[in-house]
């Protein structure tokens, strides 16, 4: 039976737009696979990351249960003490170079408001000496508890991180 | 939305400039599927030689992807692109084939599962290919690690801590590439899975390419990986973020999103065209559905051919309901079927010499009966001499310019050529036609996948129903309607041009 169709190009022609097609294809995947290269900072720009997790204190003390107070409960649930589980605002400010850079409330995580308040923020700021003051409350009354202030030299894309570990003594400016 | 016309021509536009350099059955064009799953199973092979070399510790990792690109026997050079590079076109080649399915309206009607079962692939081909550029840890890596933290940060149940995993050097320990392997490893287990999902609403599935396109496929991958080795950056240092660096943007586009539109942003504009893909069956229904096929139980013999023929697996074997003599009879599912008429051909019922008045077949397509095209042929040819007109028949689907009416040529349009059972050429011969002009879609592109495949089949003789083995071939053209009315004109002209050596009644 005869079959028919498009007109089949002449032989040369043929492989030729073969190669071009097999071509353009490997020559998409070797291109995209890595270029064009995506910019990720200016040429003097260095990055300031602020990273930390902290579980700020109670936000109610302890009480004791008067009597009457303990009868209402479930025999299984009378304990003297009550101790509400939500924890107070971690409220965060960062200064750099005298200029205000962060100032955050941070609310506690958890459904029961009792669990660690986290934050992560990055930014770009020019290379060279920067001053660089934070002060952090985790007290329920909002005063500031813990601080520190430092001079820093970032050269060209390095990263200054701006961590909170109180077992560590606090605030850890790290940048190598 | 570009309307379905202007959609099915992109899509011939496409097609005929690439069948321009490939011959009917290797135009990848129309096999992207099979391409796609065989750039999985390249990049599937060599992992696991990969991952045979591969070390899952935080200073290993970045070597294991050193040791590759610097072998100086080129074997882990080629290994490595491969893997990299199937991976790319395993993306690419996914896209590609969602976009010609898209312009061939091949989500409507029962078509919507095998749509809808490919949308989730995509992202679990993203997920496996992202994790993948992890395992090398060098910049690259970790600037993805952490822009998709920060990505995942964006939803309300993550926490913003994610990140914090990743922003110093002590922070990681050899656990995590465990876990990245175990992603890596998991996931396109899960895609796999997905993919035989995909395909299970489709009987005799195309999952390989021809041999030809395969190897095309694997030589290219081959020259790419030599001509440009996939290269690790340097050594990931959450202390240092380099000025600007290359990305794989099959994989990476979302980060540069989530940079330019905020995590929020990028999972709208994912999430958006996720269920925008998800949903177009049903917002693009299209044309009223034509009718299923429906059984003929009196004329049906169980024979099966239609179930065997039947593209979308919509028919099945099923005990006898009407006490006849078979011991069985074709069931139509009615979600499954596309009305293709392709049952139709293959059923030995739908013979055009069976001697009663009105011809019912075993299975038949109740917008186009089969009987109406006999008695189309016998009224036509009553008034014609032999040997003056041509039998064209056309596929519905098949590109082709508009038919002028002709006194040479019987036109009859069909929904696909494979519901012409072969037994009516040879009736169309023995009436006195001239020849037959099968003007239908070109090979592998047929709009049901198999009509021009069984339609081919059945006149050589290779698959049942059988065109009589003295039927003069020489009198049927079979032309792939890829430009205009001329090529059909064309085979027309030549049919009447040579007289026929057997005369109406003496074929047999």
């Amino acid at each position: 039976m005869p079959e028919s169709g498009t007109r089949p190009l002449p032989f040369p022609a043929r492989v030729a737009l073969q190669c071009l097609v097999l071509g353009g294809f490997a020559a998409f995947i070797g291109v995209f696979s890595a270029k064009p290269a995506y910019p990720l900072r200016g040429e003097n720009d260095a990055i300031v990351k602020l990273s930390f997790t902290h579980a700020a204190q109670l936000q109610h003390p302890c009480r004791e249960r008067n009597a009457e107070e303990l009868k209402k409960l479930a025999p299984n649930m009378r304990t003297q003490l009550d101790c509400p589980r939500q924890r107070a605002v971690v409220r965060f400010e960062m200064e750099m170079d005298g200029k205000p850079a962060y100032r955050l409330e941070l609310p506690p995580g958890g459904l029961r408001k009792d669990g660690p308040a986290t934050v992560y923020r990055r930014a770009m700021v020019a290379a060279g000496t920067h001053r660089i003051a934070a002060r952090l409350s985790d007290k329920p009354s909002g005063e500031f508890n813990h601080s520190k202030e430092a001079v820093v030299d970032l050269k060209p894309g390095q990263v200054l991180l701006v961590d909170f570990i109180p077992a560590e003594g606090g605030f850890i400016f790290t940048k190598e | 939305m570009a309307t379905p016309c202007l959609r099915s021509r992109a899509d011939r536009v496409i097609d005929a400039a690439i069948a321009r350099a490939f011959a009917a059955p290797y135009n990848p064009w129309r096999q992207l599927g099979a391409l796609t799953s065989l750039a999985l199973a390249i990049t599937v092979a060599s992992g696991i030689v990969a991952y045979a070399l591969y070390d899952t510790s935080i200073s290993g990792a970045y070597q294991s992807g050193l040791r590759l690109q610097n072998d100086p026997s080129y074997f882990g050079v080629l290994l490595r692109g491969l893997h990299r590079y199937g991976a790319d076109a395993f993306m690419l080649l996914m896209i590609l084939h969602l976009l010609r399915e898209f312009l061939r309206s091949h989500y409507r009607g029962p078509r919507w599962y095998s749509w809808l079962s490919g949308v989730p692939l995509i992202w679990l081909g993203w997920l496996a290919g992202l994790t993948g550029l992890w395992l090398l840890w060098d910049s690259r890596a970790l600037h993805s690690v952490m822009a998709t933290a920060e990505w995942l940060q964006a939803l309300p149940l993550v926490d913003e801590g994610l990140v914090r995993n990743f922003l110093a050097s002590g922070a990681l320990n050899d656990r995590f590439f465990s876990l990245v392997m175990f992603l890596h490893i998991g996931v396109p287990l899960f895609l796999i899975g997905g993919l035989w999902a995909h395909l299970q609403r489709i009987h005799l599935p195309a999952v390989w390419p021809r041999r030809a396109a395969g190897v095309g496929l694997l030589l290219t991958l081959g020259v790419v990986s030599l001509l440009a080795p996939a290269q690790s950056l340097g050594m990931a240092d959450p202390h240092f973020v380099p000025k600007a660096i290359s990305l794989d943007w099959f994989f990476q586009l979302p980060h540069v999103l989530t940079d330019s539109l905020s995590g929020a942003g990028t999972w709208a504009v994912a999430g958006g065209l996720t269920l925008l893909c998800a949903s177009l069956p049903w917002l693009d229904r299209g044309r009223r559905k034509p009718a299923p096929a429906r059984v003929e139980l009196i004329h049906c013999n169980g024979c099966s051919r239609c179930a065997a023929d039947c593209p979308f697996g919509a028919i099945r074997m099923v005990p006898r309901t009407d006490g006849g003599m078979h011991a069985q009879q074709a069931a139509v599912d009615d979600e499954l079927c596309v009305a293709c008429g392709i049952c139709v051909g293959a059923c030995p019922s739908s013979t055009p010499f069976r001697r009663i008045e009105d011809l019912v077949s075993g299975i038949e397509l109740p917008e186009q009966p089969i009987g109406r095209l006999r008695q189309t042929l016998r009224e036509v040819l009553k008034s014609r001499a032999p040997g003056s007109m041509v039998l064209v028949c056309r596929c519905r689907h098949s590109p082709g310019g508009s038919q002028a009416p002709d006194p040479s040529m019987l036109s009859i349009e069909v929904e696909c050529l494979g519901m012409l059972p072969p037994s009516f050429l040879d009736f169309a011969l023995r009436q006195g036609l001239a020849g037959a002009v099968l003007a239908g879609c070109e090979g592998g592109n047929c709009e049901f996948r198999l009509g021009d495949r069984w339609t081919l089949d059945r006149i050589a003789g290779r698959r049942a129903p059988r065109l009589r083995r003295n039927v003069a071939r020489e009198r049927i053209i079979s032309l792939a309607r890829q430009d205009d009315e001329a090529s059909i004109r064309n085979a027309v002209d030549e049919l009447l041009r040579h007289p026929m050596h057997d005369q109406p009644g003496d074929a047999r």
